[in-house]
């Protein structure tokens, strides 16, 4: 069982990508899906990578998850293709506005959540590592990651204080800001300073080459998954030059 | 005895990690209201106001050359993965390393670099609006399809290309606000509290 | 192995204290060597002094010579230093830098860029070591503190140090886990390392400490054997300002309280966290009026969640209260209660003392705050920013507010977590006058020395659910001293 880089989730995949991998999933889905080219091929594409995440999802056994994905996004599809033209003015700008966000921007952020929550923060270390990322990227981007959940969990601490004390309704916004913020950054800078002694006397050293005893390498699956890529990403690039 | 150099060490890293960290939660809070389209536009200007407030603490920290500019292309490939395209990326590395340099002019502690280099680093989201001017056409184009005929007559009518100058602006006047607010908020409790 | 000679040290920053003076100390390899003494005494700076914190870390001006091994800690870059000696520190929460267990524990070894077959040996050697096979592939997010402790001191261990240095480690830890404790830092004796602790706590530590150092003042002033230091009376003890290391000096500590007047009887509280059957399940519970009552049980047992349900945090809770013969939905009882969290942090917001004290309420009467502040010795302090002050400070202008709005229950969670002798006695004080105040008190604590001080009944909770409820008479103590394996 691993632990994906936003805790919490725990992976019990019937596979398990290499996290270059699903970087290249992620850059794939995101760059070709965003730029929104239409006609031609892309009409085949688009929906390919559509489908990646649900694959994704339904994979590695989160089926709620992938059959809400494949809900949402049938609505948005069919909001937009059926119920769109039928209306006008500003139902219809409402519509496009809220069922074209679903629509173009679901994939790829389903894939990037995917991403995020299926990648151990080591295997996600090992694989900067061997794409010769260098430290001063992926220190912080580790320390980040492992930051996330202890910012939650102070932020809804707070909350909870902000509640007793009363003061968690609505009144000046300034004031409710600075009571959110405030003690959360104290908080934060506090614990940034005990983990960063922590790591420091364990040796973290931004110089030494750091060994990984996570295991990352390619397997069969990620070998469908490059392919799918490189497909997606030659007739993308030939439906550009005009050709299809 | 200690490391004066000005070569990156771990416990920097580590506090460029806390930061970025911190900076982007709260920077993704206030994008939540942009799932209203508008919101999205007005993102521009409220959102580095309020970051301001996490950032200008950080930057009581990060007195080395290059720890913002790691927070930027950090936040750059977030984005990124998160489905917002790949253009935040080159604006971020550029407004990070602009915003480095402004700090180092300054020898991080002029309180008009700190402001500057704020304002100059919050325009790292222009990156999401990108694609809306400099393909224009063809963006549009594709977003009928997404989006419907009307949606994108309306967008079209309200985002006429002198627009992009003018959310770039709303970025660096929210900076600009957002770093006298963060001071305004150091001084009120971080000096008090011992912190800075 | 360690020598320190003529150190004197004074931090940069002014608001640090435990500045040491003249500090001459030599421990030898294998010794287990304990550091005692108040709070600011600099048993803390020691410990930074051998494990190359200072000056790497804590500037401030360094005279004298720290050396380990026969080499100058100064010279030596502190991931050179991290392989010879490793660290521990006080709280669990903000030690590890890995999400998942298993990474943690080779952190050390990866950072030294051991071969991954090497990595791998040690691991497996430091579980069986440490029995935690248990804990192996999980989210350190979802541990309890002991057991985060227990993977932060196998993380250290995997490094293979000479010298371990611990810092307070035990102060956030239930009485299994330190007894946990007690044995990792056998393991590390009988394996012939030199332990360094500095501590609070020194019972769990008797039977393995050699040196027992005492310090005041940034100096070294007394040092025992750990069998000198038991033949000491309570009154000697308390008088360096020590906790109590054993039994006989914690006896006749309590005093029998006054009968209270009547009771809040608690009734049907329900509770189940999101996604558990049931968090909390307590039929009936009494809390005497202007009395204080300790809630004791292991971790995990759900104390804090009682706090929290009974203070209205946990808006799922059902349950309903009598008094005066009235019945009260808890809801709406939960209004008149406050809570003082464990980490007061969580709950300052304002620049000044006197603002926090009326924060939250809309009344301007600045005269009866004042004279809040006063009551507790916070005077002074009024318009200075709440988190410049100390912790228990902190933790007094936390309790103003509850005053102030005129609460008249009041929960604490752990309130003296990390205290030493002295400020547990002005909490326990402090403690005396809210009672007197007619104030009840619901408290939630392993300190069973301040229990005794403070409380007059003990509620134990197991599992959710009402194990005992009773008073400290005679059989009520020997009860207590039981559960914390004291007798």
């Amino acid at each position: 069982m691993s632990v994906g880089l936003i805790s919490g989730s725990e992976n019990t995949a019937h596979f398990t990508l290499d996290p270059r991998t699903k970087l290249a999933l992620v850059a794939t889905v995101c760059t070709i899906m965003i730029s929104g080219r239409v006609g031609g091929i892309m009409t085949v594409i688009h929906p390919i990578l559509a489908l990646v995440p649900f694959v994704l999802l339904l994979f590695s056994r989160r089926v709620k998850a992938a059959v809400c994905y494949m809900i949402a996004y049938a609505a948005a599809y069919s909001m937009i293709s059926f119920v769109m033209p039928a209306t006008s003015g500003i139902i219809s700008i409402l519509i496009g506005a809220t069922a074209g966000i679903i629509y173009r921007m679901m994939p790829s952020l389903i894939t990037g959540y995917f991403v995020v929550n299926t990648t151990k923060v080591s295997e996600f270390n090992a694989a900067m590592e061997h794409m010769h990322v260098s430290t001063k990227i992926t220190i912080p981007m580790s320390v980040m990651f492992r930051f996330f959940p202890t910012i939650k969990e102070e932020s809804s601490a707070i909350k909870d204080a902000m509640h007793m004390r009363g003061i968690s309704s609505l009144r000046n916004p300034m004031e409710m800001l600075e009571y959110r913020l405030v003690p959360l950054l104290m908080s934060v800078v506090k614990i940034g300073e005990e983990l960063s002694i922590s790591a420091l006397t364990r040796g973290l050293s931004g110089d030494i080459k750091r060994t990984n005893i996570c295991k990352i390498g390619f397997h069969f699956p990620d070998l469908v998954c490059f392919l799918l890529c490189i497909v997606c990403w030659i007739c993308f690039v030939l439906h550009m030059g005009g050709i299809v | 005895m200690n490391q004066q150099s000005s070569k990156l060490q771990a416990k920097d890293l580590i506090t460029v990690g806390i930061f970025t960290a911190i900076y982007f939660v709260i920077f993704l809070a206030c994008a939540m209201l942009g799932f209203i389209p508008i919101f999205l536009l007005a993102m521009t200007f409220y959102g580095p106001v309020i970051t301001g407030i996490p950032f200008m603490l950080y930057l009581t920290k990060a007195k080395k050359f290059g720890m913002v500019t790691i927070t930027a292309v950090i936040c750059g490939i977030l984005m990124f993965v998160f489905g917002m395209g790949y253009f935040t990326m080159i604006t971020a590395l550029i407004c990070g390393l602009a915003a480095d340099f402004i700090l180092k002019a300054g020898d991080y502690s002029s309180k008009k670099n700190t402001t500057l280099a704020y304002a100059v680093y919050s325009v790292w989201f222009i990156g999401n609006y990108i694609p809306l001017y400099l393909t224009r056409e063809s963006y549009f184009a594709s977003l009928v399809s997404g989006y419907g005929q009307e949606y994108v007559d309306t967008l079209r009518a309200y985002t006429p290309g002198w627009m992009f100058l003018v959310l770039l602006a709303a970025c660096f006047i929210g900076g600009l606000i957002g770093a006298a607010l963060g001071k305004a908020v150091l001084k009120k409790h971080f000096v008090r509290a011992g912190i800075v | 192995m360690i020598q320190i000679e003529n150190v004197t040290f004074t931090y940069n920053n002014s608001e640090e204290k435990g500045n040491l003076k003249n500090i001459n100390l030599s421990i030898n390899q294998g010794e287990v060597v304990l550091l005692c003494g108040e709070s600011g005494c600099g048993k803390t700076t020691l410990t930074r002094l051998i494990n190359g914190l200072i000056p790497w870390y804590y500037e401030g001006e360094l005279t004298g010579s720290v050396k380990v091994a026969d080499k100058e800690i100064r010279e030596q870059p502190l991931h050179t230093l991290s392989q010879q000696i490793g660290s521990v520190f006080q709280n669990p929460r903000s030690q590890f830098f890995n999400v998942d267990t298993t990474s943690e524990i080779a952190f050390s070894c990866e950072n030294q860029g051991l071969p991954e077959t090497e990595i791998q040996r040690r691991i497996r050697q430091t579980v069986s070591l440490f029995h935690i096979g248990n804990l192996m592939d999980r989210n350190i997010f979802h541990l309890s503190g002991g057991e985060k402790q227990k993977i932060a001191c196998a993380s250290v261990s995997a490094g293979e140090p000479e010298i371990y240095v611990l810092d307070e480690p035990s102060s956030n830890l239930d009485v299994t886990a330190i007894d946990d404790l007690r044995d990792i830092i056998s393991c590390w004796k009988a394996a012939g390392k030199t332990v360094i602790v500095a501590e609070h706590r020194l019972y769990y530590l008797m039977e393995l400490a050699d040196r027992i150092i005492h310090m005041r003042h940034g100096e070294i002033c007394h040092e025992w054997t750990s069998e000198a230091f038991l033949k000491m009376s309570q009154a000697e003890v308390e008088k360096f300002g020590l906790r109590p290391a054993s039994l006989k000096q914690i006896c006749g500590i309590h005093r029998f309280g006054a009968h209270s007047s009547g009771s809040y009887k608690v009734r049907h509280l329900a509770f189940a966290y999101k996604g558990e059957k049931q968090s909390l399940n307590i039929p009936n519970l009494s809390l005497p009026h202007s009395a204080a009552a300790a809630v004791i049980g292991k971790n995990g047992a759900g104390k804090s969640t009682l706090l929290r349900c009974l203070c209205g945090l946990e808006k799922k809770c059902s349950g309903e209260v009598e008094t005066d013969n009235k019945t009260y939905p808890l809801r709406k009882w939960a209004k008149k209660c406050y809570l003082v969290m464990q980490d007061v942090n969580h709950q300052l917001f304002t620049e000044s003392v006197l603002d926090e004290v009326v924060l939250g309420t809309d009344s301007t009467d600045m005269e009866k705050a004042e004279n809040i502040l006063n009551q507790l010795d916070l005077l002074p302090f009024k318009e200075r920013h709440p988190m410049s002050l100390s912790g228990g400070q902190k933790q007094r202008v936390a309790i103003a507010g509850a005053i102030f709005s005129g609460k008249d229950i009041l929960l604490f969670d752990e309130p003296t977590s990390g205290l030493d002798f002295r400020h547990m006695e002005q909490v326990a004080g402090l403690m005396q006058q809210l009672k007197r105040q007619g104030k009840t008190l619901l408290i939630v604590t392993h300190d069973p020395e301040f229990i005794l001080k403070t409380c007059d009944n003990i509620i134990h909770i197991d599992n959710g659910s009402l194990t005992e409820q009773y008073s400290l008479d005679r059989a009520g103590i020997a009860k207590l001293l039981d559960f914390f394996e004291l007798r």
